[in-house]
């Protein structure tokens, strides 16, 4: 094995963020400093990652670290290990991408909030401990690393001193999260009462020849566990709380980053551990939990009166929507599940961006006091368009290539086994993208346009450095849907092969050999090989709307222009109200979409009634989410 | 790349089946949608050539931009969706014409689709008046009502049998190549309902009465229109009119493609008489017999008649 | 005999989930989650016990062959959960005394300002 500088790099860049933690807490109350520190701590992680993109995804490299150089003795792994393959690198940019941009937004953001000292301690041990879990290959250090993890988002939940839902949000979290941590600490424990071993490359080796009922009991709870850090149905509610009482850089990590390791974590228990995804039992389970996320947390997202709420349901149903996709377990789903995990990291990121700079600008995010907010910031607005139609799937945004290949990957799984279940998948996830359009043109129309309240005359888009960040998650959304090819070459295609082939993990860090010894009846859970069912070429008609836009408007042009523009309120002017006076009025937030809510009102309002936003009632969902798992795992493993 | 095949693209898309002819068409389609139902009602009618007159008027009026709008959004939208309605004709075979059937297929197809219909929620609510709020939530709602039974038909379409055995597409091309290889899909009994739900579904996209909820003239004032005037209007009143003819452009290529007679502008010819037999029996018929429904009414019955049907035909796809 | 350290350990995480999931009283809850920490502890401290075994420390000699020690690695997860287990009640506990200052109660069924 050569020995090359890069092989630091990811522990350097976990280091980093933790360094960056404690030094920002020396710097006191030195402003300056303490966002230079803070750039650093999370620009470097970044630099790091990137460079790693040429060995680990192109060139197929693992690469394989051992703390303290305690290198496995005999076959067995004691020490702790660092293992960052093709799939750890993907979530590992991602959280990096999302930290960075994040990071810099908040320099600015936070100026509202007092005690901005131990914000960036926090953030960066938030940031320190995804980047831990999703690089680490050492599955009590992935325990660590989440309470590492959840302790600092609790924290930063609680952090705004002025937000009076902000404990109780803060509160909620912790004990039913609680309930996850719980659930991986006794996988992690049973885990290692059979394999005696934590490092994940040994434990993929030993345990899919060896389970045994205590290993079925083990993988329903790490499975709970991890489903809890994801934050899937019936866990929601919990997300919703804290997205919305965190400030909004935050809500971006806990919505797109922290989120993400709990579908990283089922990714390397379904796949790599157990291998139990070729049990279909497994694949239904997944399938089922991502569809019933997806449907009742966009339904739920259509019944909120706030911004940050709202993205916060959203957030759930994108994560159904990635569970449903890796519940496929053919190599189309596994690609669309990454992808759409990239996307709604981007995505989503932007949005709750553009909800906290409504809220820097206006000082609220409820619907009902905004309105008109797109003739005074016009910047936000287009931002938050691209953000909008990427999460609803609009062609040609990155939200649509994922969803596009997801809704394939569903057909074609229904081809493959000839059952309609997989076919009525695609439905459920057609019909949530449309809710999920629906739900953010109320946004757009409560928020955005509509008149102008007297009170938000003073509202101004934000400054510069709250702007770029969006501008660059605005770019990456038109660029990865706009060029699939380049993602999927260079991100997805890597990591959607590590997945499906485990042995170079195993081997790269046991030994060569190891995983043939061991793993005798190795089975690929599926087909390796992308193909696709549709067409879709998004530069091509990125080209011939050019040409058709150019067209148009030549031809509108070529007419005499004759507008009458003025900011004055005359007759003329005024909005048209039968001939009455003009006042304000607009219909915005809870009157939208009457027809559709009354249809539903049974269902809307029972859901609404049964979030009840008490602690006990979400303590016993999630209890029984857990004992359904467990006893569904053991009916059926 | 040739210079003839450069010629060859901007012909396609700007003439024909592009910009040119698709605006031609769809306002032919308007008139003759606009004539018929006069006949139906025993009225004499305007002349079928009245949506092209009242596009080339609205052209040549004033443009007011209501003190409240979003200046930017208001006036961009029309412009935007007509565009995107002009590219989606681009990627539906017509007859045996396949202009750019590769670029995209029956699921991007429904997507693209709402891209005109959203360009005109979101212009309305950018002018700032209450109606054109009530209109796009209301033209939200339809959306999601027709959404359902059209991913069902999509599915349906999708999965047929052939003598060989089972295909799975989303592809147009393929649907286009196994009909004429077995025939339309509309004379496989399995996939009438889907056709029927089909039928229902294009007056909702189109927003044509009686599921023109979103505009009602009557009862909000042709709601997210209301402030529009002069070009934008006009070009609002286009896209309305397109979206008949890619509606039943579509409808031809899921259902009666594959009718070949040897030469490719008999076919095309063909293919849009189809249209227009389409547009008559889905949008004017019921354009002409009922009066609008309540937008409550308009979601029921597409989550519950027409999904059913479409559903239907998936089950019956699927196990027979 | 480790099976009454495996039924303990089950028991109290049972207690803990219980606590969380039916007492209203969000100290209460937080002594729930408390008891499913021990609970976690003691089963992995049980899973590293071999009976007869030594305890992990020895020095050249001191080993001979016919004696062996108990698994160390659980012991170290043990501590790490401790005090990881001793941090999470400390933060609970402090979210209780503000949310106690600004609701003006402890019982979590009037602590719900955010539902729907």
């Amino acid at each position: 094995m050569t020995y090359d500088v890069y092989m630091h790099f990811p522990v350097i860049a976990i280091m980093t963020f933790f360094v960056g933690a404690f030094i920002v807490t020396l710097c006191g109350s030195k402003e300056k400093i303490r966002n230079v520190v803070a750039g650093l701590a999370v620009l470097i992680p970044l630099t790091l990652l990137a460079l790693l993109i040429k060995p680990v995804m192109v060139d197929g490299e693992i690469i394989v670290y051992w703390m303290g150089n305690w290198e496995p003795v005999e076959g067995y792994a004691i020490g702790i290990a660092i293992e960052v393959d093709a799939l750890s690198l993907f979530f590992g940019l991602l959280v990096a991408i999302a930290v960075a941009l994040s990071g810099f937004y908040s320099f600015q953001y936070i100026r509202q909030d007092d005690a901005r000292g131990s914000y960036f301690t926090l953030y960066l041990m938030l940031s320190g401990g995804v980047m831990g879990i999703v690089l680490s290959g050492d599955l009590f250090n992935i325990y660590v690393m989440l309470e590492v993890m959840t302790f600092a988002a609790v924290g930063l939940t609680a952090f705004r001193t002025w937000n009076p839902n902000a404990r109780e949000a803060a509160f909620k979290y912790l004990t039913v999260g609680s309930v996850g941590s719980t659930c991986a600490l006794l996988g992690i424990a049973l885990v290692y009462a059979q394999c005696h071993t934590l490092n994940l490359a040994q434990i993929s080796a030993i345990l899919p020849d060896n389970m045994t009922p205590t290993m079925v009991l083990a993988f329903a709870l790490l499975f709970a566990g991890f489903g809890c850090k994801s934050f899937m149905f019936p866990f929601h509610p919990l997300a919703a709380d804290a997205h919305g009482a965190a400030p909004s850089s935050v809500s971006v990590l806990i919505s797109g980053v922290f989120t993400k390791t709990g579908v990283y974590g089922i990714i390397r228990v379904c796949y790599f551990l157990f291998r139990t995804m070729g049990n279909e039992a497994v694949q239904v389970l997944l399938i089922v939990i991502g569809c019933i996320s997806m449907f009742v947390c966009v339904t739920m997202a259509l019944n909120q009166h706030d911004f940050k709420r709202l993205l916060a349901f959203h957030s759930i149903s994108q994560i159904g929507y990635i569970l449903t996709s890796l519940g496929l377990c053919t190599a189309l789903g596994v690609a669309g599940g990454l992808y759409h995990a990239i996307n709604h990291t981007l995505f989503k990121g932007l949005l709750f961006l553009t909800a906290g700079s409504v809220l820097y600008a206006t000082g609220t995010t409820y619907l009902e006091k905004l309105g008109g907010l797109a003739r005074k910031m016009p910047k936000t607005t287009i931002l938050f368009l691209v953000g909008a139609f990427s999460i609803s799937g609009i062609p040609p945004f990155n939200g649509f290539y994922s969803k596009w290949m997801i809704y394939q990957a569903t057909f074609e799984k229904s081809a493959e086994t000839g059952n309609i279940f997989y076919a009525l998948v695609t439905v459920v996830c057609v019909v949530t993208s449309v809710m999920t359009l629906a739900s953010f043109v109320k946004v757009g129309h409560s928020v955005f346009f509509g008149q102008l309240r007297p009170e938000l005359e003073g509202a101004k888009d934000p400054p510069l450095g709250m702007r770029v960040p969006m501008w660059i998650m605005a770019a990456l959304c038109a660029f990865s849907g706009l060029f699939p090819n380049i993602m999927l070459d260079y991100v997805i295609v890597p990591a959607v092969n590590a997945v499906y082939n485990v042995i170079p993990y195993i081997d790269t860090a046991m030994g060569a050999d190891y995983a043939a010894t061991h793993l005798t009846s190795y089975m690929p859970l599926m087909n390796g090989q992308l193909s696709v069912i549709g067409a879709w070429s998004p530069l091509s008609w990125l080209l011939l709307f050019a040409i058709a836009l150019a067209a148009v408007l030549l031809v509108s042009l070529l007419g005499r222009s004759n507008r009458s523009v003025t900011c004055v309120e005359d007759s003329k002017h005024a909005v048209f109200f039968g001939g009455e006076q003009a006042e304000y009025s607009h219909a915005a937030g809870g009157d939208l979409f009457w027809g559709f809510k009354h249809n539903l009102r049974h269902y809307l309002g029972y859901m609404s009634r049964v979030h009840t936003g008490v602690t006990n009632d979400y303590m016993v969902w999630a209890l029984t989410a857990l004992a359904v798992i467990i006893a569904y795992c053991f009916a059926f493993i | 790349m040739e210079f003839t095949d450069i010629l060859i693209y901007a012909v396609y898309i700007l003439i024909f089946p592009g910009a040119l002819f698709t605006c031609l068409f769809g306002l032919w389609l308007a008139g003759v949608d606009r004539k018929v139902v006069a006949r139906m009602q025993k009225r004499k009618g305007p002349p079928i050539s009245q949506p092209a007159w009242d596009f080339l008027k609205l052209c040549g009026k004033e443009t007011v931009i209501p003190a409240h709008a979003a200046r930017g959004v208001y006036l961009a939208a029309p412009y935007i969706g007509l565009a995107s309605l002009i590219v989606t004709v681009l990627f539906i075979p017509l007859g045996g014409l396949q202009a750019f059937s590769t670029g995209a297929d029956t699921v991007v197809i429904l997507y693209l689709l709402t891209i005109p219909t959203l360009a005109m929620i979101f212009g309305g609510s950018a002018s700032g008046s209450p109606f054109a709020g009530v209109g796009a939530s209301r033209t939200m709602v339809s959306i999601m009502a027709y959404e359902l039974p059209f991913i069902l038909v999509i599915l349906a379409v999708g999965k047929g049998m052939t003598p060989d055995g089972y295909y799975f597409t989303f592809s147009l091309e393929q649907i286009t190549n196994v009909q004429s290889v077995f025939g339309p899909n509309i004379f496989d009994w399995r996939l009438l309902p889907a056709a029927v739900a089909m039928l229902l579904v294009i007056p909702c996209e189109v927003g044509q009465h009686p599921f023109d909820v979103g505009e009602a003239e009557t009862e909000i004032c042709e709601g997210p229109l209301v402030e529009y005037s002069g070009k934008p209007l006009a070009v609002f009143k286009l896209s309305h009119a397109i979206k008949m003819f890619v509606m039943t452009a579509l409808f031809c290529a899921l259902f009666l493609g594959g009718i070949t007679t040897g030469m490719l502008w008999l076919d095309v010819v063909l293919a849009l008489c189809f249209c227009t037999a389409v547009t008559l029996v889905s949008m004017t018929l019921l354009n002409a017999i009922s009066a609008r429904w309540r937008v409550e009414q308009l979601f029921k019955f597409f989550w519950t008649v027409v999904s059913g049907l479409a559903l239907a035909s998936l089950l019956l796809v699927w196990f027979c | 005999m480790m099976l009454a350290n495996y039924i303990g350990a089950i028991a109290l995480i049972v207690i803990g989930f219980y606590a969380m999931a039916a007492k209203h009283d969000i100290i209460k809850i937080v002594i729930g989650m408390g008891l499913t920490d021990y609970g976690i502890n003691l089963m992995i401290v049980s899973v590293g016990f071999n009976e007869g075994g030594t305890a992990p420390i020895y020095t050249f000699g001191e080993l001979v062959s016919g004696m062996y020690f108990v698994d160390p690695v659980p012991q170290a997860l043990t501590l790490t959960s401790i005090v990881i287990g001793a941090c999470v009640t400390a933060m609970a506990l402090a979210l209780c005394v503000r949310i106690y200052n600004e609701y003006g109660t402890l019982d979590s069924r009037e602590i719900r300002r955010l539902h729907g």
